[in-house]
């Protein structure tokens, strides 16, 4: 097996400010041998230097960029529980440690020329990097269309980014105070027609539910989809069996570990029913 | 001193090269860490608690952290024991990875059956019977609680394996004192101990459980001084060697355990949270020998200085 302690970071939190309430933009400077993280990977990182709180949480990447030997290190998140409530605190200047990149990246085709994005929640953090990355490295033009979901107007984060990253963006909130009122695949579902005919591959990420209606509308329209799952894990190794997911294999279903075998997946790999 | 100490210490038949392991469960077939850790550095590898068919474990979610550790419900999610010695065990055994294999049964005769087979492979140091999974609803903690039956699994297993053998307990008893005596007059060559403490932790928004399981097995520092506890009253009941683990993070916390009289000691949830945890403690205690001028490691197994000694 290769080596892999260079996995193992020590960075440098080069800013960590709020960009909406609850939400702050992360970026960590890595000198020294690193590797550049693919859309979808994520790191284990340490929000604190003890044992309390115990585990690293699992962030995935927002962006990165290479300045000389500098590897810059983009994560976006919410501040949910105790754990981002102490990443929130922490200080530019400050050390960070972190393990990454992990884990199976989307798989982009090369010649891809129209893609979907649907994004809920914290889901626009992954599929932000995704359409920088499809921007920076398409030989030709891509037409990326995107559509973001959130409860509120309030949970809205990254919006103005990802929209200019894309050729067009419908939004849609629960309550209506943003956007169009209702769900995300709602309005995915009045597109179909539309984005089927151009060949479209679909890129997805967001809340269990929202990825198990997306199921329901693109498997049997037979258009292909990958989703980044999310799931509490202690290791993201693969070694503690935490962040099992139900997928299919064969003829019948078995448990895939998100860090490892995803977080990524075919969306008509898992198993959506049941949960 | 300047010269390096000797970290040797022996398991029954089974010389190690040093006192640090790594706990089943928590360093998957070995490969997992191999990018990070140079395995055949480790005094043994424990991997993954082995069945005889592969099981898939139980249903998420089946971690959830705690202050200072973490609950786990995995339910022995495995490969099967033929899947790892025909898979896992010649890529362990290419890196010359001393290979303690765990074993986990749903029936006396299940054990038996699953260390038959490991014994009969090439490249396993040593067997680590598991009577003392508390996430499982058959096996595991039932035979690991009652000291007769504990005994019953021991001698059974005893009767097919001339390996090391070791039987780890579980901390959820009234006295681990009469456990680990029952396993060493069953045949045991040593006990290690201890296993997860059964808890639980509730959403109180939702009113569920964070585990699909309901409890889970409580594992990192928070247990440490319990596991010292225990294996202290371990090392005084029985003659045969005692494996400290619990919570063991840095080299400090693994010679708490040593000079408590553990002969050698496992690496566990460490593990997750710094993927070469084991090689740190492995380098911080021969730091330790050579500050304090003590040549061999076993000199200082067991020098605990208790008031009026």
């Amino acid at each position: 097996m290769d080596n892999l302690q260079h996995l193992v970071l020590e960075g440098e939190i080069q800013s960590n400010d709020e960009v909406s309430p609850g939400h702050r933009r992360l970026v960590v400077a890595v000198s020294g041998r690193h590797e550049e993280p693919v859309p979808g990977q994520f790191a284990m990182v340490r929000v604190a230097r003890g044992l309390d709180p115990l585990l690293a949480r699992p962030l995935s990447f927002y962006g990165y960029r290479r300045r000389g030997g500098t590897g810059y290190m983009e994560f976006l998140y919410r501040v949910t529980g105790r754990g981002t409530r102490i990443l929130s605190e922490r200080c530019e200047g400050e050390e960070l440690v972190l393990t990454g990149p992990l884990g199976r990246g989307f798989d982009i085709p090369p010649g891809a020329r129209r893609i979907g994005l649907v994004a809920g929640g914290m889901g626009v953090a992954p599929l932000t990097y995704l359409a920088r990355y499809c921007r920076e490295r398409a030989s030709g033009s891509i037409r990326i269309t995107t559509y973001v979901g959130a409860r509120t107007a309030a949970a809205l984060v990254g919006l103005e980014e990802l929209s200019a990253l894309s050729s067009e963006v419908v939004v849609t909130t629960d309550d209506g105070t943003y956007g169009t009122c209702g769900v995300v695949t709602a309005a995915l579902e009045a597109d179909m027609g539309d984005l089927c005919r151009d060949g479209v591959i679909f890129f997805a990420c967001g809340p269990r539910a929202m990825m198990a209606r997306l199921a329901e509308c693109l498997i049997p329209a037979r258009v292909p989809c990958q989703v980044s799952l999310e799931e509490r894990m202690a290791c993201g190794l693969g070694a503690c069996l935490g962040c099992a997911v139900a997928v299919r294999r064969g003829d019948g279903e078995t448990y895939a570990s998100v860090c490892k075998d995803g977080p990524v997946f075919p969306l008509a790999e898992v198993v959506w029913e049941g949960k | 001193m300047t010269a390096d100490p000797d970290l040797s210490v022996t398991i029954a038949g089974l010389r190690l090269k040093n006192p640090v392991m790594t706990a089943s469960g928590t360093f998957g077939y070995g490969e997992e860490y191999a990018g990070f850790v140079d395995l055949g550095r480790l005094g043994a590898v424990v991997v993954k608690g082995l069945s005889l068919e592969p099981r898939s474990g139980n249903p998420p979610p089946r971690i959830i952290e705690t202050p200072c550790g973490m609950l786990n419900a995995v339910g022995l999610q495995n490969i099967g024991v033929r899947s790892f010695v025909a898979e896992k065990l010649p890529r362990l055994r290419d890196r010359g990875v001393t290979v303690v294999a765990n074993v986990y049964g749903e029936s006396v005769d299940e054990y038996r059956r699953v260390c038959e087979i490991l014994s009969t492979a090439l490249g396993v140091a040593a067997l680590e019977i598991n009577v003392s999974c508390p996430n499982v609803s058959k096996g595991g903690l039932a035979f690991g609680s009652d000291p007769e039956t504990a005994a019953q699994v021991t001698a059974k297993v005893r009767e097919v394996t001339d390996l090391t053998l070791i039987v780890k307990l579980t901390p959820n008893v009234t006295d681990i004192a009469v456990i680990a005596r029952a396993v060493e007059e069953a045949g045991a060559d040593a006990v290690s101990l201890i296993n997860t403490l059964t808890g639980m932790s509730i959403d109180v928004e939702t009113k569920k459980p964070h585990l699909y399981n309901v409890t889970g097995g409580l594992s990192g520092p928070a247990i440490r001084p319990v596991a010292l506890r225990m294996v202290y009253q371990a090392v005084r009941a029985v003659r045969i060697p005692v494996i400290g683990i619990g919570g063991i993070c840095t080299a400090n916390d693994a010679l708490e355990f040593l000079i408590a009289g553990a002969r050698a000691v496992q690496v566990g949830t460490a593990n997750f949270i710094d993927p070469k945890a084991s090689i740190r403690v492995l380098d911080g205690i021969a730091d330790y020998l050579r500050r304090h001028a003590i040549g061999a490691l076993r000199d200082l197994i067991g020098t605990l200085r208790t008031p009026g000694e």
